[in-house]
């Protein structure tokens, strides 16, 4: 991945949307996620919210690896944890001090269902949205240059991160650090590899400082724009209406944590 | 006149024990085209910033003296005011990319729109600069897929695109190859030449002797040489600090000690070289 952002060039009907319009449906899906009090509306919604939007993105196939290869150590740690440690139940298996739990299985398949679906929406959401619109778009709501620019470099971060940690990897290997083996060789491994790219991304921050305020950042003149982002009016509604179904699924979960 | 000007200048950064700039008197005429050449440590990249006003703005510390800039006094004014008088582009390419741009054009454009500068006088601008440093074909490429020179290129050509009257490069050229430095040499004597004022902390004292008007060597902190590239280069000041030396001045030194060497004045660059052996 040499552009460092998770975005993923398509011409679809998703990608043209207006940043804020994909911003605002993420953002309902994550609330949604977290505070609908139905169990299984994690996986109802990745099912048929997410996966439409990701075949008409045309972007289905890439988007699916990379929620699985995101996923997937969440998925198997919170199953072992939660079923290792619930408490009462029925267990599956006893064997030494082991005693997995369905109970706790089941708890674990319903919260990876939320997981799965805030992280879906947010990947789903990068993979179609360039950073720069969503940057101009949140400005022009005014959202101040400064804390867009932070939201949209922290969107490429992940991608940016692993492209470094990969070069540092190599460089560490060819100077004789083992990174093949066993647990232990391997977790050994692990300083050598994280210290440089910590330090590293923080020198960096310093440097990137520099050549942004170099370059007129925090000019106190009106700003101008490029390029211009496209908005509609139904888009606009949309927005009004992704808002209240916001407000409306915590309230639902206020009124069911009452009645409970 | 004088349109850099530096008078007596100390400076010490936050939490160090040493100043890095050591009572600097420097000025800089308009149109004048100035090379800083220093070994590591000699506060070749401190004069810069403090030229393009990131010291003391930016690192804070302790600074004493006074620096002016086109006639304002760095103390008096903000680092944002500044930065329209004074164009900086460093040594890492790689962290002058902007990070919130898609394309090479729109990360040139990113400083114009910042000083809000109206988009149909944006795109001309933009155009004009990457035809100026020979990165034309480059506009629609992302600017994380390139390499390291064609990044450095990019990061001049950001600087460059908001017209400053002072431009300050920090090794702008250590990623090319000598066919991309020789063409940003170019670049920069021509934009000199326009009026430009140009300082340029660079190793390769080859390309200096061709193309700077002035060399100004830093040692520890403090200016030990100042004049013309031919003189200040081969200068005996500069023998035994770490200073880089043409390969064709080590020659020449060598054969003078011999006799070979006839001339008063040693060479800087294969042309000089030549033509002093040439009478052998």
């Amino acid at each position: 991945m040499n552009t460092f952002s998770m975005y993923v060039a398509r011409e679809s009907g998703l990608h043209k949307l207006y940043p804020l319009t994909k911003a605002s449906l993420t953002l309902l899906l994550l609330i949604a996620g977290l505070t609908l009090p139905v169990n299984w509306a994690g996986y109802f919604l990745v099912l048929f919210v997410i996966f439409p939007l990701a075949i008409w993105g045309k972007v289905f196939k890439n988007f699916m690896r990379i929620v699985w290869s995101i996923s997937l150590p969440f998925i198997i740690s919170v199953i072992i944890i939660q079923s290792l440690f619930w408490g009462k139940g029925t267990p599956i298996f006893e064997f030494w001090i082991l005693a997995p739990k369905i109970e706790g299985v089941i708890f674990a398949t319903i919260s990876v269902g939320r997981i799965i679906l805030v992280m879906a929406g947010f990947i789903l959401f990068a993979m179609t949205t360039r950073p720069d619109a969503l940057m101009i778009s949140l400005k022009q709501v005014g959202v101040p240059s400064s804390l867009a620019y932070i939201i949209v470099t922290t969107l490429q971060i992940v991608p940016r991160f692993v492209t470094k940690a990969s070069t540092i990897l190599d460089a560490q290997r060819s100077r004789g650090l083992e990174t093949d083996g066993n647990l232990f060789v391997r977790s050994r491994a692990v300083v050598p590899i994280i210290l440089p790219l910590v330090l590293g991304s923080l020198m960096e921050v310093e440097e990137r400082a520099i050549a942004i305020e170099a370059r007129g950042f925090n000019s106190n003149r009106e700003e101008t724009s490029l390029i211009e982002i496209p908005d509609t009016r139904a888009q606009f509604i949309l927005r009004r209406i992704f808002m209240v179904l916001m407000i409306l699924s915590i309230i639902a979960r206020v009124a069911w944590q009452l009645s409970t | 006149m004088a349109i850099i000007d530096l008078r007596n200048v100390t400076y010490k950064y936050p939490l160090t024990q040493e100043s890095a700039l050591k009572n600097i008197n420097f000025q800089v005429n308009e149109g004048e085209f100035v090379a800083v050449i220093g070994p590591n440590g000699a506060g070749k990249s401190t004069l810069c910033y403090t030229v393009a006003g990131f010291v003391p703005h930016f690192f804070k510390g302790e600074l004493s003296g006074t620096v002016e800039v086109a006639g304002a006094d760095s103390s008096k004014s903000n680092l944002h005011e500044w930065v329209l008088n004074v164009g900086l582009a460093f040594q890492n390419p790689f962290n002058q990319i902007s990070g919130a741009k898609y394309t090479v054009f729109e990360e040139i454009a990113f400083g114009l729109e910042n000083i809000g500068v109206p988009r149909d006088e944006m795109i001309p601008r933009v155009n004009d600069a990457m035809k100026l440093t020979g990165i034309s074909e480059l506009a629609d490429r992302s600017p994380y897929s390139l390499s390291g020179g064609q990044q450095q290129r990019v990061a001049l050509t950001s600087i460059l695109v908001m017209h400053p009257k002072v431009l300050v490069l920090d090794e702008p050229t250590s990623q090319m190859d000598p066919i991309g430095t020789r063409e940003v040499f170019g670049v920069i004597r021509t934009l000199a030449e326009q009026g430009m004022t140009v300082i340029m902390a660079e190793h390769k004292v080859e390309w200096i002797a061709n193309f700077a008007d002035r060399v100004v060597a830093l040692h520890e902190g403090q200016i030990i040489e100042d004049g013309k590239p031919q003189e200040a280069l081969t200068s005996d000041v500069l023998a035994g600090k770490g200073f880089g030396i043409s390969r064709y001045t080590s020659v020449a030194r060598k054969a003078k000690e011999t006799g070979l060497w006839k001339k008063d004045k040693l060479p800087v660059t294969l042309e000089e070289a030549v033509e002093g052996f040439a009478h052998v």
